[in-house]
């Protein structure tokens, strides 16, 4: 069955079953992906997908049901009704009705119109570019390319027919950097057009590698921490959900309430601008105008990020935050663009107010050393040893530990280098950042 | 699923331009959800994959294709894709289905045939018991999980294989707060079995013991940060053998060379009293499948005997890299994936030692008692995981509760120091994340003690 057909059905099934209203979210696209290996085509895929999630609107609760194939649209009716009828939260989510949209500038990369042939030689390109640049790198682990395209469609019988299209092209690289025994690799990707940026690419990888080569613990204490931008942009990613109104309102997060208090130092301001260029839309996972806000300025708390669901219990405008972890999830609450604002001190100026301390450069483990409820981390990380403003050597197998609120509380200069990292449904960036004393432990 | 004849002129088109195997995947799958928060359904919903996926093999090179539309002429699109990644002339073509595997047994229970009354049933007592606990527990949330998915794997070399893989899991998760300060408690079983699966489960115990997790990392200091001796309760615990050392001995990092456990069979790896098992054969455990996403029949492998390397974890593609038999590891989360070498059910065999000993001896250091999830990079082997419940020993007692401890370190050192492996093994179910996704794996360990671990935790000393 198409799509449309089956919404009508869909639609008209619902409604004489006697839901208040009947939502479809739709998307299909193709996918593209190449790994290359001593330059040699390694692994390849490509893919048609599609997924189509039915909510329905019973007695002001909503149902959903998620399908794959399009060839059943009465039962699946009545598996969302059914699940409908399970809520017992009383909290109204409304669906939004037509409306208009922001027109988005159309997008223009080149490497859309590059062939998947084209595509496989610019990693061809980027592996060569990595093997020369440094003795200390003989190897690479992964090299690849790859692009997407999503077509979004949100239709419901409130009259909402909202249609968007994604694409995104990528590039990566890990080179392997050994010397005297010790091993470590690097990571450095490009988005659209900066796939072109080969040589950019193969230089940050390759700098990533080398540069934790000869690392060592430090002696536990209490460390004066610059986080460099990616560093602090996982950081945030990690602790965005304390921004949800979604958790604030389930008492999940410790901001609940906090809407007008100073939350963060003054020179913290943290946006969320569904179109910035690095992935823009015009409407959020309900259909449902974006809008650009600051959620912290000036280090006061402006607002939570709401869907209709939590704007309606919070008496509030939704913000345009509601999102779905994939086609198959249910509305939830996401960022769309969310990132620290830049300030103006250059990272070299952030290496000589830190004076004597520790850069980090990497944190791992984000889905399991913190915890967005107690707002605490306890994560594996490494960097670099700074004393007198100067770098001194790598520094590895260290944890830094502290609370994301005091963190951003002690923020003591902001950088000017903003950088996201890899794009996905929500993208999150951040400059480096000062952020005063955190406890860290070595050997 | 799918007639031979469809089936067998997709392998052959696959193979059109060189490749020298390939595989059809499809896939049926139907997921019902339901969350609880503050007593009150949340949400409940339902969920059917279904796709197919072609790969083709040509040496150690590997191209696939995959579809949510498993009509024949999609299919033959798929296969037609993935053999253009490859630029050869047709030298293999497939053998006919010699092999028949068919394991796909119905639960006892299907969850087909279960109602979310009775899902949300089983999350009542849960929720209930863990609000009873104490009046510091200011939320608690719940959820319910139950999979079907049923696969076919037809192969190019003559194999014929169908599964099915019922799980189910419910989670209880509390929070506790107090002057402006949360702190959370999760309890999470699963098994690889239908609805009868819950019929003994304590929901009552589960929700308390969340809530008491919860309660008492809300009144404990901060973890010192330090390297000290650490015992690592059983259960999850085994945690550790999964992000310190398996997550290095699947072929995904070997076969290319990108593991410190690369070319080490029949060395010591770890120290004498340490055998650790990956069985994919357990009947109804969370992490055990009947064949693997190639068709191959699960298999108990012996990874490490008495601290020597055996066996790594290996797929097809693995195996023609490695010249290392295949070891029923190949998994994937679904067709939107290749498959590639995974864990199963993964554990340290059962020891001799006593349990309450190896904490009377340690000296001063931590007891982890419940450990949260964790990662791991293969290539340098640095791997951390947090710690859920944790206890601060001083000579040989256990001194107070602690918050905030993670461990970090790096395999090869840490599988040395374990000087102790209790009696007692159990495993947890978790979720595994790799190249090909994310799939369900047991961990499991009787309680054992590592001599020195780094311990991440933003307090000073106790």
């Amino acid at each position: 069955m198409e799509f449309n057909q089956f919404k009508e059905k869909a639609f008209e099934i619902a409604l004489a079953q006697g839901c208040d209203a009947a939502e479809l979210y739709y998307v299909e696209g193709d996918s593209f992906s190449a790994m290359v290996l001593e330059q040699e085509l390694d692994s390849y895929s490509v893919s048609r997908g599609r997924g189509l999630n039915l909510r329905v609107q019973l007695a002001g609760k909503n149902g959903y049901a998620y399908t794959e194939t399009l060839d059943a649209p009465e039962a699946l009716v009545r598996r969302a009704m059914d699940n409908a009828r399970a809520i017992e939260n009383d909290d109204d989510h409304p669906m939004q009705g037509k409306c208009e949209y922001r027109a988005l500038p159309k997008r223009e990369c080149r490497i859309d119109a590059a062939s998947e042939r084209e595509k496989i030689e610019l990693a061809m390109a980027l592996e060569r570019a990595v093997k020369v640049q440094d003795t200390r790198v003989n190897r690479v682990m992964r090299c690849g390319v790859g692009s997407d395209s999503a077509l979004v469609r949100i239709c419901n019988t409130l009259g909402l027919d909202a249609e968007g299209e994604e694409c995104a092209a990528y590039s990566y690289a890990v080179p392997i950097a050994s010397a005297e025994g010790q091993v470590k690799d690097g990571f450095a990707f490009r988005v659209d057009d900066g796939v072109f940026d080969v040589e950019g690419c193969a230089k940050e990888a390759v700098s990533r590698a080398v540069a934790q080569l000869g690392g060592a613990p430090v002696p536990a204490g209490k460390y004066r921490i610059l986080f460099e931008n990616q560093a602090m942009a996982d950081l945030l990613s990690a602790f965005s959900p304390m921004f949800s109104a979604d958790a604030a309102q389930k008492g999940l997060s410790l901001l609940a309430g906090k809407e007008g208090e100073t939350v963060a130092a003054s020179d913290v301001t943290i946006l969320d601008d569904p179109f910035d260029a690095v992935n823009p839309r015009a409407f959020d996972a309900e259909g449902v105008p974006c809008a650009t806000k600051a959620v912290v300025e000036g280090g006061v708390l402006k607002t939570l990020l709401h869907n209709l669901k939590t704007a309606k219990k919070a008496g509030v405008p939704s913000t345009g935050n509601g999102g779905r972890a994939g086609a198959a999830a249910p509305v939830g609450v996401m960022p769309t663009n969310f990132f620290l604002k830049p300030g103006t001190d250059s990272y070299e100026t952030l290496v000589k107010k830190l004076e004597n301390g520790l850069i980090i450069t990497d944190v791992s483990g984000l889905h399991a050393g913190l915890n967005t409820v107690s707002g605490e981390f306890s994560l594996l990380a490494s960097g670099k040893l700074v004393e007198k403003g100067k770098t001194v050597r790598a520094v590895e197998q260290i944890t830094v530990s502290g609370s994301f609120l005091s963190l951003m509380r002690g923020v003591e200069a902001v950088g000017s280098d903003l950088r996201f990292g890899m794009p996905g449904a929500s993208c999150f960036g951040s400059p480096s950042v000062l952020v005063g004393e955190l406890s860290v432990s070595g050997k | 699923m799918i007639e031979k004849r469809i089936a067998e002129n997709v392998l052959a088109a696959a193979l059109e331009t060189g490749g020298d195997y390939s595989e059809l995947y499809m896939e049926d799958t139907e997921q019902n959800n339901v969350s609880m928060v503050d007593g009150k359904v949340e949400n409940a919903l339902y969920m059917r994959r279904s796709g197919a996926g072609v790969r083709v093999l040509s040496g150690g090179k590997s191209a696939y294709a995959y579809s949510a539309d498993t009509s024949e002429a999609a299919l033959m699109a798929a296969a037609r894709a993935a053999a253009a990644a490859l630029s050869g002339v047709k030298e293999h073509a497939p053998a006919a289905f010699s092999v028949t595997r068919n394991c796909a047994a119905a639960p006892e229970k299907p969850y087909s045939l279960v109602d979310n009354a009775a899902r949300i049933a089983l999350l009542r007592d849960g929720v209930k018991a863990a609000r009873a606990y104490s009046p510091e527990i200011t939320q608690v949330t719940a959820g319910y999980l139950d999979v079907d998915q049923r696969v076919l794997i037809a192969t190019s070399d003559g194999v014929w294989a169908e599964d099915r893989r019922p799980r189910g899991r419910v989670n209880f998760n509390a929070v506790a707060m107090k002057d402006g300060e949360a702190q959370t408690g999760a309890i999470s079983p699963g098994r690889g079995e239908g609805f009868e699966q819950f019929r003994n489960l304590d929901m009552t115990a589960l929700g308390s013991e969340a809530a008491h997790m919860a309660v008492t990392m809300l009144h404990a200091p901060d973890c010192p940060a330090g390297f000290v001796p650490v015992v690592i309760d059983g259960g999850f615990g085994g945690v550790i053998l999964h992000e310190a050392c398996v997550h290095s001995l699947e072929a995904t990092s070997v076969a290319r060379g990108n593991s410190e456990f690369c070319g080490k069979l029949g060395q010591k790896i770890a120290s004498d009293i340490v055998t650790a098992v990956d069985d994919g054969t357990m009947p109804g455990e969370w992490g055990s499948i009947r064949v693997d996403d190639e068709g191959t029949p699960s298999q108990r492998n012996v990874l490490i005997e008495n601290g020597v390397l055996k066996s790594y974890l290996v797929d097809l593609l693995g195996s023609r890299l490695m010249n290392h038999p295949r070891t029923g590891s190949s998994r994937r989360q679904d067709y939107t994936f290749a498959p590639t070498s995974r864990m199963t059910n993964t554990f340290f065999a059962p020891g001799t030692d006593d349990e309450e000993e190896m904490i009377r001896t340690m000296g001063e250091g931590l007891f982890a008692k419940s450990m949260g999830g964790g990662s791991v990079n293969p290539l340098t082997g640095e791997f951390n995981f947090a710690v859920r419940e944790a206890y601060w020993v001083k000579d040989g007692k256990i001194f107070c509760p602690v918050r905030g401890a993670t461990l970090v370190g790096r395999g090869a050192d840490v599988l040395m120091q374990i000087d102790r492996i209790g009696k007692n093994m159990w495993m947890s179910p978790g979720m595994c994340g790799s190249l090909s996704g994310s799939v369900p794996t047991n961990v499991g360990q009787p309680r054992i003690r590592v001599r020195g671990i780094t311990v991440g935790g933003k307090g000073g000393a106790l």
